[in-house]
């Protein structure tokens, strides 16, 4: 049996079965998917066909109905909720579609979050650094709603790479942007995740930028179609 | 169509999503609503008791009475041609003793001794056990002594039964009945003994109606059917002018109960207009949050060309409706309830309470109710209207800080000058009533103030160490914060529970503590000038007895003010004790012990001109008079006009008997009077003094403080009891404003914890923070309302009282515990329901 244990994610025969008024719903089907450190993956598929239920499950913010979800070498099906939000502290980041910022809370506390929970005194500091990585030094201290789309998403992509996660992982991340903003956004993302060599998770709906990652995987019901391997070495 | 009319229209599909989010608006307004209506009912209730058991209480159609004298033929024989019927009746306090079944019976007992005559009750029924007919009951009984009627309560004090003998000054009574109902006796506030009712002639034979005596004459009256009473008076009157009496209406009778409940039920009330206000800011903060979730909705009416006054009118009549609801909600748990509590309190009301339906009371609450909803709406709702569409859009993210227009500004401004005028337009003692609106006015800025400070003091904090103190701190600062709202809504309801409770300590510490420890241990009253020397000899042969001091007394009640008739005279809320009823004066040559004098001189030992008085400085101060103006009293219908030579300073609060009023020797020389005394003893020896003056001095009235203090203080408990169960309703409103706070961050709060959690914070880490937030805005609302209540206790305590004040922490200490114990219980309630929401279901792209 092939050694998994130092695969950036590991899912195997992964299964969600979610219940609603209209009876079982089965999200995902036995999804089986490997990727090694560093890789990019591009996660592609129509609308339900259950990439961000994958996500959700990497991210350990979903529990699956079955299989086994390997994550940076560990095993997190199993997981309860607050060792899952440790392990999410030290392993994952994540940047929404939704940006998901905190309104109450300015930029500069937004980015430093992560940081905070960790305990670590030097949150600000860093959170200082990471939004001048992203152009944002001049806007600290507003809040979201006083920030454009873009910039809200500069401040989600600060925040979820403070804590140098091994994993990145992105929910169409340009799908609230203009063309202009989102490329620059994605610029600014695949630019951290080489800066950190981290590994990236991509779900997106615009085939091009799926094409900047390292490899594609595609989606249709709950099922991993395709998975373009062969763009490992780009 | 008219743009009210398209506002209703609109209103009305609005309103189609029911009340669900107006819940705690509803609650907060039927609250206070209720609580006004329901003591405002109480108060009619028994007051309509009062009218209409009017007669019976009063003892007849008219009630005159006469302190330390009789009525003189010729006014008996005036009354007798211009009434129908008569009763007189004699009331003094005298000792009653056993006269012992067994020897070693030295139980005596201080009774409200009544005389009666043979035409009482002129109304009503005296209701004996065993049942006899009254006459019988009181006439000369086989044994040759005369009968009497006591209360049940006389038995138990002394050991004694019906068909026993008790001694009452010089005579011996047999007690043929006790007495189930005497119809003109009100059950009042202090009383210092039990009843014991004999006729006319057996009080005659007692000995006790000596001249100078503390004795009330009263004579009752029926008058002829259809008399023009206002005319009738007038003519009385005209016949006396000076007189000196009491006279009584129908409408006046029992006036020191009806001033009791009236008194209560204002300051109960005061306590229904606070949970109102506290209702008000819950009513505004239920409005600002439902308007949070309909932003969508106003933008989009704003987009379609609805102009602001139209959207403001959507939502105004929102308010209108629901406000309606809960108004109406509140009158009828306000109309419910006192049926509830009167059957709870009917063993300790005065008279039966008339029932009826009440429709002032519930009027006056329904417009409490709609002025509140409306002067706390109309804020947020101003707010709305007058935001454009782009900012409404943006608002919930980042607050725009606007005011509504000056119309709603004004208007606003204006609900409150309502509330205030209605306020003191339907108080019964208008002088509390403005200090109640200044007092909350003040509060409610104190309030604010200190929750600015909070705010101002967690954004300038240097962050501290731990994440979840970090996020705490911070989370009272975040715009969109609730720290405001709950230190005022909270601290309100708190402050009055602080400043009542810290009150009803204050009283009992000086009635329990203080007061016996510095108090005498007996006062003796009616000492007749011829016992004098045997009665100092008798009392003072007591050797561990100390303080011993005895003054001449007699009763006047003061009719003129500086040449100005009482009546008409204006007279400080602190000073009018004084003109109520027969005051207690006395003469002298020289400066009593103790004595502080503070303006003018003391007489000459042997002056003997034109009358002089020295007042007290309180007094004077009171009725607006200084050195050199009048006083005029009548003594024993004998006007007698003093000049103020000296003010002095008299400490009421030693319970060293002082006099208000004393004359110089000279005007009152001639009158009948008595002389009484007050004396220190241990308590081990007050049965052997009590015994030694009651068998040599028959007509020696002898009041143990200890006991009478013990009786005040179970009354102030009970009092005390009733005002803080009260005050507990501006802490429920404050609960339910906290609850409706609480409920409206909710989806916020989900949200932040979902969030931080995909940011790897634990649960025990959010919970903690949640808690400590909500930890330190219940300390600082804690200390905020107990800096408040405290202040206003001192205030009510120094001011309104005039007596002295001490802090008392353990009281304070137990009040903020309990809002410490709410805020985060209600913090700790909210946090879990939204540690517990699944993150998935909130971060999947809409």
């Amino acid at each position: 049996m092939p050694d998994h244990s130092q695969a950036a994610i590991h899912l195997e025969a992964v299964e969600l079965t979610l219940t609603s008024n209209a009876g079982q719903v089965n999200i995902l089907r036995g999804i089986n998917l490997l990727v090694e450190p560093g890789e990019s993956v591009g996660l592609v598929g129509p609308s339900g066909s259950g990439k961000t239920s994958m996500l959700m499950i990497i991210a350990g913010l979903e529990r699956p109905t079955a299989g086994h979800v390997g994550i940076a070498g560990q095993a997190i099906e199993a997981m309860g909720e607050d060792d899952l939000a440790l392990f999410r502290r030290s392993h994952v980041g994540i940047v929404f579609q939704d940006f998901h910022l905190l309104p109450t809370m300015t930029a500069l506390e937004n980015a430093a979050m992560p940081l905070e929970f960790a305990g670590r005194d030097d949150a600000f500091e860093r959170a200082r650094a990471e939004l001048d990585a992203v152009g944002l030094s001049h806007r600290l201290d507003h809040y979201p709603g006083q920030l454009s789309g873009g910039e809200q998403q500069r401040v989600a992509l600060a925040r979820a790479i403070i804590a140098e996660p091994s994993i990145l992982l992105a929910d169409e991340p340009t799908g609230n942007l203009d063309a202009e903003t989102g490329r620059k956004v994605m610029d600014l993302l695949f630019d951290l995740k080489e800066r950190c060599q981290t590994t990236l998770l991509l779900i997106t709906h615009e085939l091009e930028l799926a094409h900047r990652c390292s490899r594609l995987v595609n989606m249709l019901d709950g099922r991993v179609i395709e998975d373009n391997q062969q763009r490992r070495s780009a | 169509m008219t743009s009210l009319a398209l506002a209703w229209t609109f209103a009305r599909r609005e309103l189609r999503a029911g009340f669900s989010g107006f819940l705690i608006f509803l609650a907060c307004l039927a609250l206070g609503v209720a609580a006004i209506a329901a003591v405002g009912w109480i108060s009619a209730s028994v007051v309509g008791g009062l009218n209409a058991n009017a007669r019976d209480l009063l003892g007849g159609d008219v009630s005159l009475r006469l302190n330390n004298r009789d009525f003189n033929t010729q006014q008996m024989d005036w009354l007798m041609a211009n009434t129908v019927r008569q009763s007189s009746a004699v009331e003094m306090r005298a000792m009653a003793a056993p006269v012992a079944k067994t020897n070693g019976n030295r139980k005596r007992s201080l009774v409200e001794l009544k005389g009666v005559d043979s035409a009482y009750p002129l109304y009503g029924d005296m209701v004996l056990d065993p049942p006899l007919v009254l006459a019988d009951a009181l006439t000369r009984q086989d044994n040759g002594t005369w009968g009497t009627v006591v209360d049940k309560n006389l038995l138990l004090r002394l050991g004694l039964d019906v068909g026993d003998r008790v001694r009452v000054g010089v005579a011996t009574l047999t007690i043929t009945a006790t007495i189930v109902r005497e119809p003109d006796r009100v059950a009042t506030v202090l009383s210092l003994g039990p009843r014991l009712m004999v006729s006319a002639r057996a009080l005659g034979d007692t000995g006790l109606v000596q001249p100078g005596s503390q004795i009330n004459f009263q004579t009752r009256a029926v008058i002829a059917k259809n008399t023009d009473m206002g005319v009738w008076q007038e003519r009385l009157n005209a016949a006396f002018p000076n007189v000196g009496w009491r006279l009584l209406m129908p409408d006046q009778a029992a006036p020191g109960v009806r001033r009791f409940i009236q008194r209560l039920a204002l300051f109960l009330g005061f306590v229904g207009l606070t949970a109102l206000l506290v209702g008000g800011i819950g009513v505004s903060n239920a409005i600002s949050s439902y308007l949070d979730g309909r932003t969508a909705a106003i933008a989009t009416f704003k987009c379609l060309g609805a102009p602001a006054t139209l959207v403001f009118q959507i939502y105004l009549l929102q308010v209108l409706v629901i406000g309606a609801v809960g108004i109406v909600l509140g009158l009828i748990a306000g109309a419910a309830l006192p049926t509830v509590v009167l059957s709870l309190l009917a063993d300790y009301l005065p008279v039966a309470p008339e029932q009826g339906f009440y429709i002032k009371p519930l009027l006056v609450a329904a417009i409490f109710g709609l002025l509140t909803a409306l002067t706390f709406a109309l804020w947020p709702l101003g707010r709305a209207g007058k935001i454009p569409a782009a900012t409404l859009f943006r608002d919930k993210i980042a607050p725009s800080g606007l005011r509504p227009g000056k119309s709603v500004i004004v208007a606003s401004a204006l609900g409150v000058v309502l509330l205030a005028i209605l306020t003191v337009a339907t108080s019964s003692e208008k002088y509390f009533a403005l200090w109640f609106v200044g007092g909350a006015l003040l509060t409610l800025a104190l309030l604010r103030l200190g929750a600015v400070a909070l705010v101002a003091g967690a954004a300038r904090m240097r962050r501290p160490k731990g994440a979840s103190l970090r996020l705490a701190i911070s989370n009272i600062y975040r715009p969109g914060g609730n720290a405001s709202s709950i230190i005022v809504s909270l601290g309100l309801g708190l402050s009055v529970l602080i400043a009542v409770a810290l009150i009803e300590g204050n009283l009992n510490y000086q009635i329990k503590e203080r007061l016996p420890e510095k108090a005498p241990a007996f006062f003796f009253i009616d000492i007749q000038p011829d016992q004098v020397a045997e009665f100092d000899q008798t009392v003072t042969a007591f050797a561990e007895t100390s303080g011993y001091k005895r003054m001449p007394s007699l009763r006047g009640r003061i009719v003129k003010i500086g040449g100005v008739r009482v009546e008409d005279a204006a007279i400080a809320q602190h000073a009018k004790w004084a003109v109520h009823g027969d005051r207690a004066l006395t003469t002298s040559a020289t400066m009593t012990d103790g004595s502080i004098l503070v303006a003018g001189k003391w007489w000459p030992k042997d002056y003997s001109g034109p009358p002089l008085i020295s007042l007290d400085r309180n007094l004077a101060n009171g009725f607006g008079i200084g050195l050199g103006d009048t006083l005029t009293v009548n003594v024993l219908g004998r006007q007698i006009t003093g000049t103020i030579a000296s003010l002095r300073d008299i400490n009421w609060r030693s319970l060293r008997f002082d006099f208000a009023i004393i004359f110089a020797p000279g005007p009152l020389e001639g009158a009948p009077y008595t002389h009484i005394a007050a004396i220190e003893a241990p308590a081990a020896i007050e049965d052997d003094l009590e015994e030694a003056v009651a068998s040599r001095f028959t007509n020696i009235t002898t009041i143990r403080v200890r006991e009478a203090l013990q009786a005040a203080s179970l009354i102030l408990t009970g009092i005390g009891q009733a005002v803080r169960g009260t005050s507990l309703i501006t802490i429920l409103a404050g609960a339910l404003v906290l609850a409706g706070t609480i409920a409206a961050g909710q989806r916020r709060r989900i949200y932040t914890s979902v969030v931080f959690k995909v940011l790897g914070a634990t649960r025990a880490a959010l919970l903690k923070a949640f808690v400590l937030e909500f930890g330190i805005l219940g300390l600082a609302t804690g200390i905020v309302a107990a800096a408040i209540g405290t202040l206003t206790s001192w205030a009510v305590m120094v001011y309104m009282m005039q007596t002295d004040w001490i802090f008392l922490p353990g009281v304070v200490a137990w009040t903020v515990t309990i809002c410490l114990m709410v805020t985060i219980s209600a913090g700790f309630l909210g946090t879990w329901r939204a540690l517990s929401e699944k993150a998935s279901h909130h971060l999947r792209n809409e």
